[in-house]
């Protein structure tokens, strides 16, 4: 009895191609793409830190401190101008100015009026710029000892006595002015600025279940059926579908900013707060949420059953998320992986929400992310209208 | 009111509809039967506007199909096997969405959900999920978003299927109410009870081809073979079994008819002595196959195809 039970399960499960996606591919794929992403921050000899100088001093302190960090493997450096744009622009996570006077740090206890200065993109988090502080202070550090010493020696060589060290301060907040690109001077960004933008993402392309699985429910039964032969057209089907679920999206949005903004706060952590424009906030939740009903409806009219839409709308889901970089930030990605995130619409969402939560973007600023965004979905729509037509045709 | 004349029907290869031609006269319940893949759906999905036809001429209410489609659909329903409304949506919710959708003017609306509900005896659960209701009760919902634009033609597509005796009586009386009210009925089902019972006409299709079509009672009685079917008033089935015994010649079919075999003078008289021994009244004796099922398969099972 007990054989013939396991017999069946076995062929059942064996037969149901979207069991054996949920259980098999899409479990491979994501290892696969998780790995790759992850792949240089578990890779020594890949560079995890990718930054450019910009040395106004031109002393040969700062080339020794430059020469420092080139010789770091964890770093990757970057040429640009001295009129340099955003970190983001740039196309690196830190820019570091060594100002004029850099080397007068070396001979006066006040390192003040000389310090470092680190633009960091402001969606960096603090392990990451931790980890660049440290490198810049231990190559500071390496310049510095090196010129004690060589002082020292130059000086016993000749007088053949010990000579006094000047005390110098190492303090780092002395040393390094750290300043968060699009912020005040002083401001930091909050993990809460930072991870809410991905989970607003991730959220809204939830979408595709209960979107798919209504309509899939709506084409079994024939009610779409009869609602053509009541005339109703594929435009007012499918605008029927869009218009509340966009609602619902930016419900769903607001919420999850109330949550940051009131809720968070409750437990310790930095409230959320909006730095750009509102008008860009809409315009990208607008956008998002139209590329995420696109998709959905592409999806249910592709798939057959409630069950392949649930799993198949899961999948997409999450792959798409780890694509985007929602759930491995892109600055930890190995470039083609950074290129690769470029296909998915989360990618853009997210990096549309960063723009107004941590770079004080305004509408001109989210414009490319909403238009492609836009576009993502209204193709999405095409394709499903077509699709839908093909197969009311083939199953009438 | 609905003229076709040879329609033709490809998929891809396959022959769908087999230069079809039919007509169907207005306030007729006319019923459409076939075998699976004979064609019926198709010939219903392209009354709809759902599937377009390779050649031939569809007029409905004299008007082209093809260029007055949603004129002809606004005076037409399709009343799908499936349950086709919102399980979570209650009884009058259903109904106002499928009125709402359609564009009907609100007070003719309001107008049109009380007939909807009241033929179809919606009117104690109108607050009720549709999910709730009984699987009678959900047909006749079924039915009644199907009468919301007050049509003149109603496409029935199996309408009775899976549910008990009483509702499906229920829902029967209801279709042959429309007649009264003038309504057009095309209904397919495999039931041919039903067919006998609510259908003034019926056409037989098989491989794309209408095959036979009239009256019930015609196509019975033109069908002659050496038998007799003798209707009778309803009298209980033992009753007749147990004097059907007397004379191997006379069968039981129903509560209502017997059928005899063999037509000579002296058979019948036989026959008929003896039902007047036992008190059973005679209503008709007519020559014919035994009933619509038995000429059914004896018409389709020649050349069967499935499309």
């Amino acid at each position: 009895m007990f054989k013939a039970m396991l017999i069946k399960e076995f062929l059942l499960v064996s037969r149901d191609k979207h069991a054996l996606a949920a259980l098999f591919i899409m479990p491979a794929v994501f290892i696969l793409i998780m790995s790759l992403a992850l792949k240089d921050v578990f890779n020594e000899d890949k560079a995890l830190v990718e930054y450019a100088v910009v040395d106004k001093d031109n002393s040969l302190e700062s080339f020794s401190v430059i020469a420092k960090l080139r010789a770091n493997k964890m770093m990757n450096e970057h040429n640009i101008s001295e009129d340099f744009s955003t970190p983001k622009e740039e196309g690196v996570q830190f820019i570091v100015v060594i100002p004029k006077g850099f080397k007068s740090q070396f001979s006066q206890s006040d390192a003040n009026s000389s310090a470092l200065q680190i633009e960091v993109a402001s969606d960096i988090g603090q392990s990451h710029l931790m980890l660049f502080k440290t490198q810049i202070l231990s190559s500071v550090m390496q310049v510095r000892l090196d010129a004690i010493n060589l002082s020292r020696e130059m000086q016993s060589g000749i007088r053949g006595e010990e000579v006094e060290v000047k005390k110098i301060e190492l303090d780092e907040k002395n040393m390094m002015k750290i300043h968060y690109a699009a912020l005040d001077e002083d401001e930091k960004p909050t993990s809460t600025q930072q991870s809410v933008p991905s989970w607003i993402v991730f959220g809204l392309f939830f979408v595709i279940i209960p979107m798919s699985t209504i309509f899939i429910s709506e084409r079994k039964q024939n009610t779409l059926m009869r609602l053509s032969t009541m005339n109703v057209s594929l435009p007012v089907l499918f605008g029927g579908k869009i218009i509340p679920y966009m609602l619902i999206n930016q419900l769903q949005v607001w919420v999850m900013i109330a949550v940051g903004m009131f809720v968070v706060p409750l437990f310790g952590a930095a409230p959320l707060t909006i730095g750009g424009d509102i008008s860009a906030l809409i315009a990208v939740s607008l956008a998002l949420s139209l590329s995420a009903i696109g998709l959905s409806i592409l999806i249910a009219v592709t798939v057959d059953s409630v069950e392949q839409a649930t799993t198949i709308g899961g999948i997409i889901n999450i792959l798409l998320g780890a694509i985007g970089g929602v759930m491995v930030p892109k600055f930890v990605m190995p470039d083609f992986m950074k290129e690769f995130a470029n296909v998915s619409p989360m990618s853009w969402g997210l990096e549309g929400f960063l723009d107004v939560f941590l770079r004080r973007g305004t509408l001109s600023d989210v414009m490319y992310e909403v238009v492609g965004l836009m576009l993502f979905g209204l193709v999405s729509l095409i394709v499903a209208a077509g699709i839908f037509n093909y197969k009311i045709r083939r199953v009438a | 009111m609905i003229k076709i004349t040879n329609l033709l029907k490809r998929y891809d290869e396959k022959v769908a509809l087999d230069h079809l031609t039919l007509e169907i006269k207005a306030g007729t319940i006319f019923g459409l039967l076939g075998p699976n893949g004979a064609g019926k759906t198709t010939l219903i999905s392209i009354l709809n506007g759902l599937t377009k036809y390779n050649e031939g001429e569809v007029t409905v209410f004299g008007l082209p199909l093809d260029e007055n489609l949603e004129a002809i659909r606004k005076r037409c329903a399709l009343i799908p096997q499936t349950l086709a409304f919102y399980e979570n949506l209650t009884v009058i919710e259903n109904l106002n969405f499928f009125g709402g959708i359609q564009n009907i003017e609100k007070g003719l609306l309001k107008k049109n959900i009380e007939y909807a509900v009241e033929t179809n005896r919606l009117g104690s659960m109108l607050h009720q999920r549709a999910s709730t209701l009984s699987g009678g009760q959900k047909r006749r919902l079924n039915i009644a978003i199907g009468l919301l634009n007050d049509p003149d033609i109603l496409f029935f597509d199996e309408p009775t299927v899976g549910i008990d005796p009483e509702s499906r009586n229920e829902i029967l009386e209801t279709i042959l109410s429309f007649k009264e009210a003038n309504k057009t009925v095309i209904y397919t089902s495999h039931y041919m009870p039903e067919i006998e019972k609510i259908c003034d006409e019926v056409a037989i299709i098989n491989a794309g081809k209408i095959i036979k079509q009239g009256s019930i009672e015609s196509m019975l009685t033109n069908e002659s073979a050496n038998q007799l079917i003798i209707e009778i008033y309803e009298t209980p089935l033992a009753t007749l079994e147990s004097f059907c015994s007397k004379m191997n010649a006379l069968t039981v079919v129903d509560e209502s008819s017997l059928m005899l075999e063999g037509k000579e003078s002296e058979t019948v008289a036989r026959a008929l002595a003896l039902l007047e021994a036992e008190n059973v009244a005679v209503k008709n004796i007519r020559y014919g196959t035994t009933t619509l099922e038995s000429l059914f398969i004896n018409l389709t099972s020649k050349g069967r195809t499935d499309v």
